[in-house]
């Protein structure tokens, strides 16, 4: 890699991470107890805990954040059958 | 389970699980650097250091990787399965430390940024020994952090089971990076082939215990038999099959399906526990719930729901035993929907539905 594309990527990379932490802040502080009902008590070892990956995977949250999403429930080929009428 | 969310869910088992993991991590770069020092005079203790807890780090990744499938394999290794994620974060602060002494040891001196530097020293892609073996553990990094920093139940909650799964699953996408970081770059100072040996060694024993561990479940999967009655129920085993408080697996609906008997009583539940996914048939049924081998969620196994205050549900499935052979219908019920047990006669081994 030559150093300007090793200088553009890492400046978008520092950008992206800026960003998530000016996000990440209200977040643990606020936002998370708002998509997560068990969030909402959590302590602030938690909130610390889970800022890191809030500033890798910002986008994410903040669009749940935006329109209220609780936690999704996960899907499994059981589940995926009941809707699809046969299972086997 | 469903409580407020705290920084570590710590008991007295998990303090005895990370106090022997940290005694035995600072045993080892003790035993590292000053065995180094003592062996090579000229050396320095930041290059030790930068050895050893690279060392330590790819020793530890060894053992995280072996814990599922041996576990899979020997039900005896499930106390180490219960805390692995704490063996997998202190792994990655291990490496980090690793890269970040790296770093401040050969990049940090010149003008460029110690980052730009580390992705553009040394390229020379065209040969073995000038491979930029850096940037290979950068990467490797990186995915070790994603899966660290995603490691706390909120994560699993949020970014649901599968998708936590599947992301951690690159863990063998890292691990590739890191043999190649290890084998291109550190290895070319060692004179000693025994190294090399070694780490094919270790990648040979993880994808082998990964191999017969998948071996023995596809055997298990196709050993049930295949008949069909009327009504769509599928024939899986014998009564006497099924151990009292325990479970037998099947695969049906693309899925396996745990089968328990308890008293005189059979259930039968998805086998996928809804925290990470941990096989519910391999538990026991305690107190009228079944236990999930990994890390205790519980479940009631008529209704597939965890008793009060939790909300954990699972699916269900209709069981009917009759002549002491136990059928399953395959077609699953929405998660928590009851179903009556199947009742075992206890004279004969007979039974009605
Ligand atoms: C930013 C990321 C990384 C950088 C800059 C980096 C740098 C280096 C360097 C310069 C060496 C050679 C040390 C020497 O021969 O004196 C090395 C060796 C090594 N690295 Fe990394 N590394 C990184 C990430 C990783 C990761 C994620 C692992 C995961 C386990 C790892 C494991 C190792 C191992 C096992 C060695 C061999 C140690 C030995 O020679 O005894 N590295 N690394
Ligand atoms: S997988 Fe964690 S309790 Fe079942």
């Amino acid at each position: 890699m030559n150093v300007q594309w090793a200088s553009g990527l890492l400046l978008l990379i520092a950008l992206y991470a800026t960003l998530g932490l000016c996000f990440g802040l209200p977040f643990v502080w606020r936002g998370v107890g708002r998509i997560d009902p068990q969030a909402e008590q959590g302590s602030w070892g938690f909130r610390w805990m889970i800022l890191p990956g809030v500033v890798a995977l910002w986008p994410l949250l903040a669009w749940r954040w935006w329109h209220r999403r609780p936690p999704p429930t996960a899907w499994t080929a059981h589940q995926r059958g009941d809707k699809g009428g046969t299972a086997e | 389970m469903s409580h407020a969310y705290r920084a570590v869910g710590w008991n007295r088992q998990k303090r005895l699980y990370d106090l022997a993991t940290g005694l035995g991590v600072v045993l080892f770069l003790g035993f590292f650097v000053g065995g180094g020092l003592w062996r090579y005079p000229d050396a320095t203790v930041e290059t030790l250091l930068i050895r050893g807890l690279g060392t330590a780090a790819i020793l530890l990744l060894h053992v995280i990787l072996s814990i599922g499938p041996l576990c899979r394999l020997d039900q005896r290794f499930l106390p180490l399965l219960y805390n692995r994620r704490h063996l997998g974060v202190t792994f990655f602060l291990l490496a980090l430390a690793h890269g970040a002494f790296s770093i401040v040891q050969f990049h940090a001196l010149g003008d460029t940024n110690p980052l730009v530097s580390v992705l553009t020293s040394n390229g020379r892609f065209d040969s073995v020994s000038g491979f930029p073996f850096q940037p290979l553990g950068l990467a490797a990094l990186v995915i070790f952090f994603l899966m660290a920093a995603t490691s706390h139940d909120f994560w699993l909650a949020n970014l649901t089971a599968p998708v936590w799964k599947a992301l951690h699953m690159m863990v063998y996408v890292a691990y590739g990076l890191v043999l190649l970081h290890v084998a291109l770059g550190a290895l070319q100072s060692e004179t000693a082939p025994f190294y090399g040996w070694l780490l094919g060694l270790g990648a040979v024993w993880v994808f082998g215990l990964q191999i017969v561990a998948g071996w023995r479940e596809s055997r298990l999967d196709r050993g049930r038999s295949e008949a069909l009655d009327s009504e769509g129920f599928l024939e899986v085993c014998s009564v006497a099959e099924i151990p009292d408080a325990r479970a037998r697996i099947v695969c049906l609906a693309e899925e396996r399906v745990a089968v328990f008997r308890y008293g005189d009583k059979i259930s039968a539940v998805s086998n996928v526990c809804q925290h990470q996914n941990g096989p519910l048939g391999e538990g026991r049924v305690v107190d009228g719930c079944i236990v999930c081998p990994w890390h205790g969620f519980q479940y009631d196994p008529a209704t597939g729901t965890s008793p009060p205050p939790f909300t954990e549900k699972i699916p269900t499935f209709r069981v009917r035993v009759s002549s002491g052979r136990v059928w399953v219908h395959p077609q699953a019920n929405p998660a928590g929907t009851r179903v009556e047990p199947a009742i075992v006669a206890e004279a004969t081994g007979e039974a009605g539905v």
